[in-house]
């Protein structure tokens, strides 16, 4: 394996060369320090290296001059390009001129850059791939192959148990958008097909800024896919990072999910399956629910077989647990669930499976919150109702009692009664 | 984040864990130059300031901010992000403040290495 790392940071590109070298025991790495030298010309070996590492701010140089610049040349090995972190439309451009791969700086481990060099060099440099790796590299072929009007399919950047989800871009402005692909297997099941496009239709019924925006949808015998806004700010599993968010933050962040839950419950739908990988943050902060996939409207025929449960356990209604006929409720005994995550870094219950952790939503009395946070205990108290006739029946009621007990309290220090 | 405003301090207190950085084991050998170069930049930030070379001090911030994380420095990383911030805005205030603190940090951040 030989490396080219072009940055103007000597400690990034230290650290860099030695995970490399660690890796891989025969590495060769090379710096290359762009405040003290241009582009490499035409008489640069740039073809005796198999991968070249590229930053995207170099100082005095804009690192996608440079990629494109490299790209013209035959030569030119795999490039991963790093970005800033939460600039997507940087990383758009660089899939864009020809980048194999793309890194948020801010968030490049160890790990992330091991396995990006890997899959990029894999396919030409060895013969036998593990099975994971082979079906990773499927998924990234499933994105280029997938053609939707106006889009460009750039990245595979996650994998559900439904569907692959690609970065791409839309033509002309480029604006980083999400591709949501069907998986092939999921595509022969009706009802999971059925699922999966009726995310669509019940989001189009919404139209609301706390709902992901979704652009276009489509089918065809090979796929389904539904086009939608990229969230530069990440989902609330990454912003709470196994921590505690400040009281005020939470606060706010669980406020908008009420308006949020308002909205989609006006419309008469359930979302069911709350979670912090389906809360996500715009680049201003204003938050959106993501994934519907498994909402249903309330009138709606009900395709789920008695008694089966959907929605992910940590997150679920005592009534969700039972199986029993859902309303509005579900969606607020799970953002009580979110609340109490966001106040104290821990999930409200803990076992060892996932039905243990159902069965403690049936029958454990949540844990009480610390000294420090009792102004928030009544508050999560009625969300937290075993028995929903005793809970905030809708997300008005539970924004009212923000305004009377929370923000209006003359003294935060004092227990909400 | 929180909302915390303006200039004030993003530590709020001496000896908060993030003053205490955990480093793998391997990077032993790293971390020396690296603090170096810390110090060198903090020197450096300082003569911008004075200079009121928003630029270089944008650069710097920026620089800051890709590298701390990397080596597990998060705190660098903020800071970076403050001081870039800083800088495209022009807020000397919230700079000389940040630039205050980064050298506290420096003098008292405590590496483990694991």
């Amino acid at each position: 394996m030989r490396v080219l790392i072009i940055d103007d940071d000597p400690d990034l590109r230290s650290l860099l060369g030695h995970y490399i070298r660690q890796r891989w025991q025969d590495a060769s790495v090379d710096e290359w320090d762009p405040l003290e030298r241009d582009v490499p010309g035409a008489d640069f070996p740039l073809g005796s290296y198999q991968a070249l590492i590229l930053d995207y701010m170099l100082g005095r140089g804009d690192g996608l001059e440079w990629l494109a610049k490299l790209k013209q040349r035959s030569d030119c090995p795999k490039v991963l390009f790093l970005t800033g972190a939460g600039n997507e439309s940087i990383a758009v451009r660089a899939m864009k001129a020809g980048a194999d791969d793309y890194q948020r700086k801010q968030e490049l481990t160890r790990e992330r850059l091991l396995t990006s060099l890997h899959e990029m060099t894999a396919a030409a440099g060895e013969r036998t791939v593990s099975s994971e790796l082979a079906a990773r590299m499927e998924s990234h072929s499933l994105g280029a192959k997938v053609r939707i009007p106006g889009i460009k399919v750039l990245r595979l950047i996650g994998e559900g148990g439904m569907e692959r989800v690609y970065l791409a871009s839309r033509e002309g402005d480029d604006v980083p958008l999400v591709v949501k692909i069907l998986r092939r297997e999921v595509l022969k099941n009706r009802t999971a097909l059925q699922r999966f496009m009726e995310e669509y239709a019940l989001v189009e019924r919404i139209q609301s800024r706390h709902v992901a925006r979704i652009y276009d949808h489509g089918q065809s015998e090979e796929h389904a896919y539904l086009v939608m806004e990229f969230f530069e700010g990440g989902d609330l599993m990454k912003r709470l990072a196994g921590q505690a968010l400040d009281p005020a933050e939470a606060l706010r962040v669980f406020r908008e999910l009420m308006f949020a839950l308002g909205d989609i419950h006006e419309k008469g739908i359930l979302h069911r399956d709350l979670k912090p990988q389906n809360l996500m943050f715009r680049e201003d902060g204003t938050l959106a629910i993501l994934d519907f996939g498994i909402a249903k409207h309330i009138d709606a025929i009900d395709r789920t077989k008695e008694g089966e449960v959907l929605g992910t356990p940590r997150y679920m209604s005592p009534e969700q647990v039972q199986g029993r006929a859902l309303d509005l409720r579900t969606d607020i005994y799970s953002a009580g669930v979110l609340l109490y995550q966001m106040l104290t870094g821990q999930h409200l219950f803990e076992g060892e499976t996932a039905v243990e952790v159902a069965l403690h939503h049936l029958n454990t009395p949540p844990p009480a919150l610390r000294e420090d946070l009792q102004l928030y205990q009544r508050l999560l108290d009625k969300l937290l109702e075993k028995d929903r006739e005793a809970r905030f029946r809708n997300a008005d009621e539970v924004i009212g009692f923000l305004a009377r007990k929370l923000e209006s309290a003359p003294d935060r220090t004092q227990k909400l009664h | 984040m929180t909302g915390r405003a303006g200039s004030a301090p993003i530590i709020p207190a001496m000896d908060v864990p993030s003053y205490k950085v955990t480093v793998a084991r391997d990077l032993e050998d790293l971390i020396p130059v690296f603090m170096n170069n810390r110090k060198k930049e903090l020197d450096t930030l300082r003569v911008a300031l004075a200079a009121a070379d928003f630029e270089q001090l944008r650069q710097l911030g920026h620089r800051m901010k890709g590298v701390g994380n990397s080596y597990g420095f998060a705190h660098v990383s903020t800071l970076g992000k403050h001081i870039e911030d800083g800088a495209r805005s022009g807020d000397r205030g919230s700079l000389e403040a940040r630039i205050r603190e980064y050298a506290d940090y420096l003098a008292k951040v405590e590496i483990v290495y694991e």
